[in-house]
């Protein structure tokens, strides 16, 4: 077993934290020769089988350096493949993903009508569906492979607050639906889903915990150099104790974070719920990264802002906060 | 090294044991106390029958009766005590924790053998490290110890002691020299509260309780071989006994607040909120933030096992702690409504007293007392985070 600290290395050597935003296109094609895309495969369908600590560690270390390259949608994309074994031309299919075709999975709650085999509405939250040949669509009762080049599928991008990544509607408008391309559908989409569920939750927290560690370690740094009243501002009490309630905060928030992605008989609950609150904690950190930074914090001339939009984002990911904090109350007063 | 499943097949007997035994045995009219005095016979009983049954130490050395329990089991435990709504072993706290660690860690093999067994048997111990002067600046103790002979002789004040009025013996801080840094100068005694000299004065806390105390110190001689390490090591000492309270204390309060997340349930229900979406939204977000705390207590500790602790890392643990308890106690007050505000005879410094508006006051304990709150974050942005100091040498204006 590959320790979680080494693959965290070997993630921090191709994303180094202070090349934030590295180009896209070159650092998927590496994502790729990696074989990181093999990581939690399972070894007959010729993986590595380590597990989702080990794409939590990576994926960690990765949103440190705020990546395009879409690693966490390919996974599900992938893991979406492997659990259907039904699915036409699965193994070859599983095989040009681990070689780096692009076919994510959706990330944000898509509604279609599904009408004598026609499929009609749109799938939101896909990353980077330019590069994709295909998507992996997900509902509430449908998972479908949907080929990007296609009449009746079209990309419409929204352009973000976030600039270190981009974001698709794939909207459907008629698409023929052959058998052949459904992955689950009714009940098995439900389960499917809870299953795809807990590792998007991983890793969506993954990066908000590597986000908010990068944010902070930027924030120590500028207070220690920034200097007024003829001192560092780290210096003043003030200050120090708003980042010491960060580091408090980021700690806590890992330790959920590794408790439940190790535990395998965490369900999807705990999972939402473990991701809101990671994601709470970047959202608080970046704020007050910008605070702490004062003037340049509110300029784009300081790479804060992009953590700060990312935090924001990820929020909104696989359920937003007060989904899943209502949730979570919800079931414990039940 | 025991295969998993076996060991959680060990955990679910510890835990089924527990509870059988819990069942049979749990005070449950404690919070009915009607006097001081019931509550500290209360306590001494519930220890002695903690202690005979091989649950009162889980965090002792193996070659205690009841101790050299593993991590996990030492959670089973502390989790079936709080949801049977058994109560804290407040009076051996300190005996248990603080004086333990010391010895252990500390003392030397005479030491060791005259006192720990007495604290298996119930000896009281009490910590008087505090002064009027000296709180979070802890090193600026000044009461005095002098040699004379065989014994040290002691003038000075100590406060807030927890239980120190039902104590039998104390954890003292002294100051034998005023050269050089003020650490350099503390020395570490171990005190018969029964001697001659000392005065103990009960402090009126703001819930009514009496959990502190003021001790005076007026001659009092403690013979050198209660030394704890050498004359001028006192510091050292200390920091063995301060590590306990930041360590093993807070998993035991924090599994016990996750064990107790059911009153703060009740207490919803009770108030018909439980379908309020807003009321929902809180109660799931404090669930959460308390298993986060759980699982940075369960981290520290492997940590600390393996011997990777790094500064600042109780100091995270127990603000995470303090602020979450409070956030727990706050909820309840929202909850309890105006029978939160109808006040209770009699609390006893517990985090679980059926009276939000005691529990919310008690929950200031953990912000203030073994280091407050703002010390604690100073140590991690300074020492943990290289944050710069103040510089020294403020005079008055």
């Amino acid at each position: 077993m590959i320790e979680r600290a080494e693959l965290a290395d070997a993630a921090r050597q191709v994303f180094p934290a202070d090349a934030l935003m590295p180009a896209r296109d070159a650092s998927w094609r590496q994502v790729a020769e990696l074989g990181w895309l093999m990581l939690d495969l399972p070894e007959d369908l010729g993986g590595l089988a380590l597990g989702r600590e080990a794409l939590a560690a990576i994926l960690l270390e990765m949103g440190k350096a705020l990546p395009a390259a879409p690693l966490a949608p390919a996974l599900l994309g992938l893991q979406a493949v492997v659990a259907s074994p039904g699915l036409a031309e699965r193994e070859g299919l599983i095989a040009r993903i681990c070689g780096g075709e692009y076919i994510p999975l959706n990330l944000l709650p898509g509604a279609v009508d599904h009408y004598q085999g026609r499929l009609t509405g749109t799938i939101p939250g896909v990353f980077e569906a330019d590069m994709a040949t295909h998507i992996i669509a997900g509902t509430a009762d449908l998972y479908a492979l949907i080929p990007l080049d296609t009449p009746g599928v079209t990309l419409t991008e929204h352009r973000l607050w976030d600039e270190s990544r981009r974001l698709f509607d794939v909207v459907l408008d008629g698409f023929a639906l052959r058998p052949e391309l459904i992955l689950a559908d009714g009940q098995a989409a439900w389960e499917l889903h809870d299953r795809l569920s807990i590792t998007a939750q991983a890793c969506v927290a993954a990066d908000c915990l590597g986000g908010a560690e990068a944010v902070l370690a930027m924030t120590i740094d500028y207070l220690a150099a920034r200097r007024q009243f003829d001192r560092p501002l780290a210096m003043f009490q003030a200050l120090k104790h708003r980042v010491a309630d960060m580091k408090i905060a980021l700690t806590g928030a890992e330790a959920l974070f590794w408790s439940r992605v190790s535990d395998p008989s965490s369900n999807p609950l705990q999972m939402g719920a473990m991701k809101a609150h990671c994601a709470q904690t970047f959202r608080d950190i970046a704020e007050d990264a910008i605070q702490l930074h004062g003037g340049i914090g509110l300029t784009q001339e300081h790479p804060c802002h992009h953590f700060f939009k990312r935090a924001f984002l990820n929020a909104q990911l696989c359920g937003p906060i007060e989904y899943w904090e209502e949730q979570t109350g919800k079931q414990a007063l039940s | 090294m025991v295969p998993s499943s076996t060991m959680s097949e060990n955990l679910d007997t510890l835990r089924a044991d527990l509870r059988d035994w819990l069942a049979a045995n749990a005070p449950r009219d404690w919070r009915d106390a009607a006097s001081h005095a019931a509550f500290v016979a209360g306590q001494r009983a519930w220890f002695a029958q903690l202690a005979a049954a091989g649950y009162a130490i889980p965090h002792w050395p193996a070659q205690w009766p009841g101790g050299g329990r593993s991590l996990a089991a030492q959670k089973v435990i502390y989790e079936e005590l709080a949801r049977a709504d058994a109560p804290r072993l407040l009076l051996t706290f300190v005996s248990t924790y603080h004086a333990f660690a010391t010895l252990h860690e500390c003392a030397n093999a005479d030491q060791q053998a005259r006192y720990l067994p007495r604290i298996l048997e119930g000896e009281i111990w009490c910590q008087g490290f505090s002064e009027p002067g000296a709180g979070s600046d802890l090193a600026a103790v000044r009461t005095k110890a002098v040699r004379q002979g065989d014994v040290y002789v002691v003038e000075g004040q100590k406060v807030w002691s927890t239980m120190a009025q039902h104590a039998d013996r104390c954890l003292l801080l002294v100051r034998t020299s005023s050269d050089g840094p003020k650490q350099a100068g503390l020395t570490y005694l171990l005190m018969d509260m029964k001697a001659k000299g000392v005065t103990v004065r009960p402090i009126h806390q703001i819930q009514g309780d009496e959990e502190f105390a003021e001790i005076f110190l007026d001659g009092v001689e403690i013979p050198v071989s209660e030394r704890v390490g050498e004359e001028g090591a006192g510091w050292a000492v200390a920091q063995a006994t301060l590590a306990s309270e930041r360590g093993l204390t807070l998993m035991e309060l924090a599994y016990r607040m996750r064990g107790n997340m059911f009153r703060l349930a009740e207490a919803i229900r009770a108030a018909g909120r439980a379908n309020d979406a807003g009321v929902q939204r809180d109660f799931g977000r404090l669930t959460t933030r308390v298993d986060a705390v759980c699982a940075l207590a369960d981290r520290f500790l492997e940590r600390r096992i393996a011997g990777e602790e790094a500064v600042g890392d109780a100091s995270i643990v127990k603000n995470a702690y303090s602020g979450c308890l409070r956030a727990w106690a706050d909820l309840g007050v929202r909850m309890g409504g105006m029978a939160a505000q109808h006040r209770s005879a009699i609390t006893f410094g517990d985090l679980n007293t059926g009276n939000w508006m005691a529990d919310f006051m008690n929950s200031y304990a953990w912000t203030i007392a073994g280091g407050s709150e703002e010390v604690q974050r100073n140590i991690i942005a300074e020492r943990m985070l290289g944050m710069a100091r103040e510089p020294k040498g403020w005079v008055a204006p």
